[in-house]
């Protein structure tokens, strides 16, 4: 009687194709994919038909948050620099993302003390922190206090939209004791000290931008928020002479709606 | 694949090695992989967002108020177009949607200079004749024609000379008979032919009227080729239009 022969076979799978796959494709989405910004609050823009996209570099974006109640605005502030590390030819890198940040804290906390006469108390290790920082919004009298916490507190800080002290304040700042403006007799909002200082920040490219075709600044608000709410915002800006610049949306098209 | 063969030269030699099979498993190896593809894939935006660009009229210049003022109300009552943006809010003020979950925006629409007032302080009745309200509806095909809704085909009837010239202009560019260039200049050759008579827009929007719904406006602008337009400051006179075409037009 013959037996039955079972043939053994092996189990094993040869994985190396599939691993030389998804190399590949893990390669390209290295190669192609840029990170999502860390941002204090979600918001989704606003449908439109405009195909132009947004600068990658050189570009000041302005974070429009509200709170729950959609009743207080909450002004975030991101500094985009220049994204070529060769540009200006004769001092490589200066205009960098981290470079105008530092630049920007010095320049507006000097600005903030000229002109209420309080001094921001900023240390050169705040400015370090502070360029390292993507996407920020809290008053100059804060700064020092809030670039002194350990990361998960700031995101704590300024993701708390509920939280009065988060965003750059919109309104008039306040006096100083003597309940005068010490030095010039105006009355500017301290985001309208940061968005002259960027304009002012010798980076020619970005002040170009600022200036002429509003595609330096990009103002990204919730498809809900109130209009008038936003408007506080265009409205500071329009005062400051900036009173072209770019909405951010997103893409649909025009026989969809 | 994985396997290394050691070839013993096809002979069998006194004490040679014992033929091996090297045998690398790359399991692992996938598995480390699909976790950083994964990764990468949640953690990274592919699409740059779009912007939109906005001109606000530029302050005004405490000395030079009244020439900025005079030029302001040049435009001809033929011409002149209001829109006013609404967005219906409940009491949590989260925006209405309607059933098929679009947010309900209603657009109130006037022709010429803003209603007439009686002496009561209310809108006169022609005044309140006047006044329209549309929707945010798009276009839609029907039999190879595009068909315009709602306060498109209001702005569209209002610029039709322009839009439509623009559109076959856009149709040329899809077929690449011209490249992005000659189209502009072109369509900027038209609105200009037609600045006269083309309407001159001011948009403006109530306190509550969302943000997707004042971009909404601006896209009918850029849709129906209008050139001219400005967001304008939304004052008593408009609320009270708005009021009396509630009051008129009851749901």
């Amino acid at each position: 009687m013959g037996k039955i022969k079972v043939k053994r076979k092996s189990t094993l799978i040869d994985m190396t194709a599939m691993s030389d796959v998804t190399v590949l494709l893990l390669t390209f989405f290295m190669l192609t994919s840029t990170f999502l910004q860390k941002e204090p609050t979600q918001v989704i823009t606003p449908p439109s038909v405009s195909t132009t996209k947004v600068e990658i570099s050189n570009v000041a974006k302005v974070l429009v948050g509200t709170n729950e109640a959609k009743d207080k605005v909450r002004v975030f502030l991101n500094i985009t620099g220049e994204a070529d590390p060769n540009i200006p030819e004769d001092n490589p890198g200066a205009y960098s993302s981290e470079n105008m940040r530092a630049n920007a804290l010095r320049m507006a906390a000097a600005e903030y003390e000229s002109l209420t006469g309080h001094n921001p108390g900023i240390t050169d290790k705040d400015v370090q922190v502070f360029s390292k920082i993507g996407t920020f919004g809290v008053p100059m009298m804060k700064m020092h206090e809030f670039l002194s916490m350990s990361q998960t507190e700031q995101d704590k800080f300024v993701g708390d939209m509920e939280n009065d002290m988060a965003g750059i304040p919109l309104a008039n700042y306040i006096p100083d004791k003597n309940g005068t403006y010490k030095g010039k007799d105006e009355k500017i909002s301290e985001f309208q000290i940061w968005m002259r200082v960027l304009q002012n920040s010798g980076n020619p490219a970005l002040t170009e931008a600022m200036r002429l075709d509003g595609s330096g600044i990009a103002v990204k608000a919730d498809r809900s928020t109130p209009f008038n709410k936003v408007n506080e915002v265009l409205e500071s800006l329009r005062t400051i002479k900036l009173n072209k610049f770019t909405v951010e949306t997103a893409l649909i098209d025009e026989n969809a709606k | 694949m994985a396997q290394i063969e050691q070839s013993d030269g096809g002979k069998k030699k006194k004490g040679a090695q014992k033929k091996m099979q090297i045998h690398v498993d790359f399991t692992p190896m996938v598995d480390m992989n699909m976790l950083l593809i994964t990764f990468f894939m949640l953690c990274t935006t592919m699409i740059k967002s779009q912007t939109l660009s906005i001109a606000l009229p530029a302050p005004v210049d405490p000395n030079q108020q009244k020439t900025e003022q005079a030029a302001g109300d040049e435009v001809n009552e033929r011409d002149a177009v209001t829109i006013i943006i609404d967005t219906e809010r409940d009491e949590n003020n989260n925006i209405k949607h309607d059933d098929k979950g679009n947010a309900l925006e209603v657009v109130y629409y006037y022709e010429g200079f803003a209603p007439a007032k009686g002496e009561d302080g209310k809108l006169t009745p022609e005044g309140a004749a006047k006044i329209k309200a549309y929707s945010f509806e798009g276009n839609t095909q029907e039999n190879g024609k595009t068909v315009y809704h709602g306060i498109r085909e209001i702005l569209h009837n209002r610029n039709k000379v322009v839009a439509e010239a623009v559109n076959d202009l856009k149709k040329e560019r899809l077929e690449n008979k011209i490249d992005d260039e000659t189209f502009n200049a072109k369509a900027k050759e038209i609105r200009e032919a037609n600045k006269s008579t083309s309407p001159k827009v001011t948009i403006k929007a109530t306190d509550g009227a969302a943000w997707q719904s004042v971009i909404s406006a601006l896209d009918e602008m850029q849709i129906n080729q209008i050139s001219q337009y400005r967001i304008g400051t939304f004052t008593e006179d408009d609320q009270l239009v708005i009021d009396t075409y509630k009051a008129n037009n009851p749901k």
